[in-house]
This record gives C-alpha cells, sequence and structure tokens, in this order.
C-alpha cells in the first residue's frame, strides 16, 4: 500500500458530484442500497437453498425475529427523541418471569398476566422517564442503569429461580398454575396459518408507524428529537413527550417479553437479555432504509426481517452463530455507512 | 453530528453490556488446552444400510448452548462421528437462549432434516416441536432432556452409576458412620437423580449428614462458596463432603481451602473438565474423587445412535452413558493434566460399546 495508490484512488470517490449521473447513482445508492442488500440476500438464498424457500421457513424466520422487532420499534420511538432505550431487553425479560409468575404463582388466566405484564412494561418505562426527564441522566447512562436494576428485581422476585409448572416454592409448597393454553397461542398459535405472534409483530409495526409518522404526536416526537430547544420555544412539553416515548418503548419491550414467555413457556430468568443487541442493532440498521438517516419504523421492521433473513440463511448453509455474528454485523456497519457517511456526503 | 454520535455511542454502549452480561453467565474454562477431538475412526467394515446407503444423510443438532468446555467438547465428538458416517449435519446453537432454541427447532424441522438431535432444553419450551417432528416423521433423539414423546429416542448420561462410582470411593475413604456434609440443589433432574443416590449411600454407610447447602446461579462456584463457609464454620469436623455437581465442588473446594480445613475435609465431586482435572490436581487440592464421562466420547454416541435409529436397527428407546470414577491418586500418579491424557489413560471413557455396529466407524480413540 503506498501513499500514490490511494491517493488516486480517493479524489474520484471524494470528488464533489460535478455529473447530474453520479449524483443519480449516489442518491439511489443512499435510497434504495439497504433494500437491495435485503432483495439481494433473500434471492441468494432462495435460489442456492431449497429449504429456505418453503413458506415455513419464512414463517418461522419472521416469528423468531418478531421480538427483536418490536423491542426495536421501542427503541425507535426513543431515538426519534433523541434518545436511546438500553433496557429493553431486560424489561422484555422482566414480562417472562412476571407472566410465569402470575400464571404459576398465583394461578391466575392468561389475560391476567398479559395485563401484568404490559402493566410491569409500563413502569419500568415511567421509572426511565423519571430517571431522564426529571432527573436529568442522560438517556442511555440511565437505561443502562435501570437495565440491571430490572434485571436484578426479576431475579428477587424469583430467588434467582425459573419458574415452571410444579416447582417447589421457597416456603416448600408445589406452584398451583401452569402457563394457560390461550396464554401459549400467543406464539405457538397461528391465525390465517400465521403465528400469532408474527400477526402481532405486523400489527404493531403499522400502529408504530401511523403515530410516529401520520400523527400530530410522532412528528412533535421527531422534532423534539431533531431540535429539543426549539421545540420547547415552540411550547411544546417536551418532557411530557420524551417521558411519553420510554413508556411506550416499555409497553411494546412488554409484548416482546409475553411473545418471549409463550415461546419459552417457563419463568426462564435468562430470557430477553440477548435480545437488546438485536434490538438496537434493527432499529439502527433501520435508519438506513430510504436514506432518510432517521429513525423510522418500515426501516427498523425491515432490518428485523434482514437480520432474520442472514440468520436463517446462514444457519441453513451450514456457518456456526459466530459467523453469523460478522456478517451481522458488517451488515449493520454497511447499513451506518448508508445513513450517515454516504448521506453526509451528499448533503455537504 | 449530534445525530451520528449518539447511535455509535448506544452501539458501543450495548455491546460492553452484552460483554458485562456474557461475562457473567460464562462457566467457560479459563484453561482451554488443545484438547480438539483427534478422530482417528476406526474403519467400519459392515454394508451400510439404508438411508445411509443412499448417500448424504441429513441431520440437524439443536443445541441450548455450544459453550463451555464440555459442551465444546460433546459438539466437536458429535461432528467427527457425523463426518466419520457421512453425515450432513447442521449445527444449531441457540447460546443458552431457550426462546432461540424454540425457533431453530422449528427450522430444523423445516429444514428437511432426517434426522434431530435435541441436546438439553427446558421440556415446556420444546415438547411441542419435538412432538411436530415426530409427527412429520423425523427421528428425534434427545440428549439430557426429560421430554414425554414415546417416539423419541431418550440419551442421557448415567447419573446414578456417576453417584455411585464416587460415593463408592467416598465410603472407602471416611469409613462407615463419619459426620459428612452435603452440596446440592433439588430440581434438577441431573442431580435428583445423583441425590437419590447419595440417600441409599448415606443410610447404608451408616453417615450422619451434617449440613445441607448449595444454589445455582449465573456462577454457581463462586457463590457456593458463603454457604459452604458457612456450613462448614458449624461443622469443622465433617470427614467428607459430598458435591455431586462440578461447579459445587469447585465451590466447595474453595470453601475447604479458605476455612484451611484441606487437611480434614475430602471433597467428593462429580463431572470432569479439563478445568476439574486442574483442580484436583493443584497443589492441597481437597477434592479427591469425581466421576464423569467423556464429554466428547458422549457427543459422538448420540450421533451414532440417531444413525442406527435412521437404519431402523437401534431397538430400544432409551440409551444411557455409564461414568467411570477418577481419583485424585490417579491423576496425579499418571501425571493427567487434561482430558486428552485421562481419555488416553482411561479407554472405559471411550463409550466404544454404545450404540456401534459393524458399519458405523467410531471415533473414539
Amino acid at each position: 500500500m503506498t501513499t500514490t495508490q490511494s491517493s488516486e484512488a480517493a479524489p474520484k470517490a471524494l470528488a464533489p458530484p460535478a455529473v447530474s449521473t453520479a449524483v443519480l447513482v449516489q442518491n439511489a445508492v443512499i435510497k434504495y442500497g439497504f433494500i437491495f442488500v435485503t432483495v439481494a440476500l433473500f434471492l441468494y438464498f432462495a435460489l442456492s437453498e431449497g429449504s429456505f424457500r418453503e413458506s415455513a421457513t419464512m414463517l418461522d424466520t419472521l416469528r423468531y425475529v418478531s421480538v427483536a422487532a418490536i423491542l426495536g420499534l421501542g427503541v425507535t420511538v426513543t431515538m426519534a427523541v433523541g434518545g436511546m432505550d438500553m433496557s429493553v431487553g431486560a424489561v422484555a425479560g422482566l414480562g417472562v418471569t412476571v407472566a410465569a409468575k402470575t400464571m404459576v404463582t398465583y394461578n391466575q388466566v392468561g389475560t391476567v398476566a398479559i395485563l401484568a405484564v404490559i402493566a410491569a412494561g409500563a413502569l419500568a418505562g415511567l421509572l426511565n422517564a423519571l430517571l431522564i426527564v426529571v432527573m436529568k441522566i442522560p438517556d442511555m447512562l440511565a437505561t443502562l442503569g435501570t437495565m440491571f436494576v430490572i434485571q436484578g428485581t426479576k431475579l428477587i422476585l424469583v430467588d434467582g429461580q425459573s419458574i415452571s409448572a410444579g416447582m417447589t416454592e421457597s416456603d416448600g409448597s408445589t406452584a398451583p398454575g401452569k402457563f394457560t393454553a390461550g396464554f401459549l397461542r400467543i406464539d405457538r398459535g397461528t391465525m390465517l396459518g400465521i403465528p400469532i405472534s408474527v400477526l402481532i409483530f405486523g400489527a404493531l409495526t403499522v400502529i408504530a408507524w401511523v403515530f410516529l409518522a401520520r400523527t400530530r404526536w410522532g412528528r412533535v416526537l421527531y422534532a423534539i428529537g431533531a431540535n429539543p430547544e426549539a421545540s420547547r420555544l415552540a411550547g411544546i412539553r417536551v418532557g411530557a413527550y420524551r417521558a411519553l416515548a420510554y413508556v411506550l418503548s416499555g409497553v411494546l419491550a412488554s409484548i416482546g417479553g409475553l411473545i418471549l414467555a409463550s415461546r419459552i413457556g417457563q419463568g426462564d430468568v435468562s430470557a430477553g437479555t440477548s435480545q437488546l443487541l438485536e434490538a438496537v442493532a434493527v432499529a439502527l440498521v433501520g435508519t438506513s432504509v430510504l436514506g432518510r438517516g432517521r429513525p423510522n419504523v418500515w426501516g427498523t421492521a425491515l432490518g428485523a426481517v434482514l437480520i432474520g433473513i442472514i440468520t436463517t440463511g446462514l444457519t441453513i448453509k451450514g456457518l456456526p452463530y459466530y459467523t453469523q455474528d460478522v456478517v451481522e454485523g458488517a451488515v449493520l456497519i454497511l447499513a451506518l455507512v448508508f445513513s450517515f457517511t454516504l448521506s453526509k456526503r451528499r448533503t455537504a | 453530528m449530534s445525530r451520528t454520535r449518539v447511535p455509535l455511542a448506544a452501539l458501543s454502549l450495548a455491546s460492553v453490556s452484552a460483554l458485562l452480561l456474557a461475562g457473567c453467565s460464562q462457566s467457560t474454562d479459563a484453561s482451554k488446552s488443545s484438547d480438539d477431538t483427534a478422530a482417528s475412526a476406526s474403519a467400519a467394515t459392515g454394508k451400510k444400510p439404508a438411508p445411509f446407503s443412499k448417500g448424504t444423510v441429513k441431520v440437524a443438532l439443536v443445541r441450548q448452548s455450544g459453550a463451555g468446555d464440555y459442551f465444546e467438547q460433546w459438539g466437536n465428538g458429535a461432528k467427527a462421528q457425523a463426518k466419520a458416517l457421512g453425515i450432513d449435519l447442521t449445527v444449531y446453537d441457540a447460546q443458552a437462549d431457550n426462546a432461540k432454541q424454540a425457533t431453530d427447532l422449528s427450522s430444523a424441522i423445516n429444514s428437511g432434516a432426517q434426522a434431530i438431535i435435541v441436546d438439553h432444553g427446558f421440556p415446556s419450551t420444546i415438547q411441542p416441536e419435538i412432538d411436530q417432528a415426530v409427527k412429520k416423521g423425523i427421528k428425534v433423539v434427545v440428549y439430557d432432556v426429560d421430554q414425554t414423546n414415546k417416539s423419541v429416542i431418550s440419551t442421557e448420561q448415567d447419573d446414578a452409576s456417576m453417584a455411585k462410582a464416587v460415593l463408592d470411593v467416598m465410603a472407602k475413604t471416611v469409613g462407615k458412620n463419619a459426620k459428612v456434609g452435603y452440596v446440592n440443589v433439588a430440581g434438577y433432574a441431573a442431580l435428583d437423580k445423583r441425590n437419590s443416590v447419595w440417600k441409599t449411600a448415606v443410610d447404608a454407610n451408616g453417615w450422619k449428614q451434617q449440613f445441607k447447602v448449595g444454589k445455582v446461579t449465573d456462577s454457581t462456584a463462586t457463590d457456593n462458596v458463603p454457604l459452604v463457609s458457612a456450613a462448614l464454620t458449624q461443622h469443622s469436623d465433617v470427614a467428607g463432603v459430598f458435591a455431586p455437581y462440578d461447579e459445587l465442588a469447585k465451590g466447595t473446594v474453595l470453601a475447604v481451602q479458605n476455612k484451611k480445613l484441606q487437611s480434614k475435609v475430602k471433597v467428593f465431586g462429580a463431572d470432569v473438565s479439563n478445568a476439574d482435572i486442574q483442580n484436583m490436581t493443584a497443589a492441597g487440592s481437597p477434592w479427591v474423587a469425581t466421576a464423569g464421562t467423556d464429554p466428547s466420547a458422549v457427543g459422538a454416541a448420540v450421533v451414532r445412535t440417531a444413525a442406527l435409529e435412521l437404519a431402523g436397527q437401534l431397538n430400544k428407546t432409551t440409551v444411557d452413558f455409564p461414568a467411570v470414577a477418577i481419583t485424585q491418586d490417579f491423576l496425579r500418579k499418571n501425571k493427567i493434566e487434561n482430558m486428552d491424557q485421562l481419555r488416553a489413560a482411561l479407554p472405559a471413557l471411550n463409550l466404544s460399546k454404545v450404540s456401534t455396529a459393524d458399519w458405523i466407524p467410531n471415533v473414539a480413540h
């Protein structure tokens, strides 16, 4: 590598887009590059692996990513206000424990468990809002703190043990309840041949999109993210809206927890921890979709689908999980290049 | 500018916290010597039956976790045996994420695999998928899963034989009517089985159990040190402590050393790994006996079991892998420092007589 070589190559890429076709190409790359990568990977796996083409495999892929996607939607909402929620994985895990505790230890029906889980998620969101909005702790640090607190609290609730039907409680009695059949349908049941968890993922994506992109509240959230000071001067109650974003994120994370609980079928204490990174990754990948360079719901959903395609495709190809991590990471970096490096160059 | 900073910082924080979390839950042994299974397959002599005679056979291995000394070696043994049999083995590793194991199993079912091996897992998570696989005509072999489908082949390490092997040594070491301690946890199938053997041994030898403590956490070994230390403060006169799981045994060893009781209190553990061997042979270690199976031999034997079932030659629904007693004296006398050397010194660990046929090349040493 000599410096002459790189200095010869560099001006080409760095040269200001003098020719209009170059601008068009660059804009197209920024706008559709990410979608192109997704479609190309999909076609590659579909053409090279017969079992990838099966509709059952595709539905499984969507089912697999549904939790990370829903958590990612929550992260997207907090990113819209210029924040970040690092506690989504822990809140989902708390949801699994609360669901198990409600049904197995307290012998309640599935509906009660669902309400309890969502209430727990909202409460966790309120705690984040309190720390960030009232106590002025930077969002990432505050939610990192709550992440640990929630993980610990969850373990205290259950003495560090996974809750399963028929288990021996700490007082020596046998747990009276079990996961109800209705509750287990959340992830294991289907409607019109589609897993219910996938339908929930789809419905929440549409709802979140309408909320963020089509309502006044959504626009206000983005406005706060772009410039909180200007929003405050414009008379927006910035604190209340930021609090709302964290509560929504908590609720979405708890819905992800409901799906996890239904998938695992017992109060697995380690559930949810692995979801944090994927949720943040899909929300970040999403920023590059359609060259928006900002958090958006369809981008997050598509980012989740892409992660699913990669994971499923590479597993069928027989690559071990650690190579999948490398590929996922590379795709994330590529998306960030689309999102930040290239779009910056365009506006520069 | 600030827009760029936030997500990147978020990502780095996210990865740091993930590392922290991973760090907490790791039970991987620090000492990882070169113990890859050297697959010196003994040649098969017989003619391959269907479906092996018709080309490559697709098998999926769906694991709850492949991390840690034990599970890595288990996986290496399984892969080596699959390769020797001409099996196209797809490995799904959920990395201890139980929700992922459920979707992994579901993908394995749709992948066109002719047999699925399930290595560990919560019954309540994977039972529906196992039933689904059986319904689709896929042969299912589980390792250490307490499942209920009668068409599924259950394989497991023989926990009763493991406990018995160690307790026989303990009976010889501490003698009759001795005062003893016990470190164990209820609620885990394997530990419950070892527990029932313990109760029999206590009665048979007239031992007086002075204490029972123990818990299983993300870092079982260190979290048991205070419990066992407290018990030993009260009952420093026990001759031996039975801790039938290597993480519990490691914690017990540390507690005994903390209380400086290693010359009086002996530890009897279970399981064996590179780290366990080093722990037992270290100067002044009170851990005098354990029993175990060779994880790579077990992984290989599970694959052979699946192969026999695919060929219709298994003719049973449970396969147990017997454990072998390993004493501190034996390890020290033979200068054994790792699993490879142990395998060479103790051929019984190779399971070369379990699930075999003349058409199956055996990857055991």
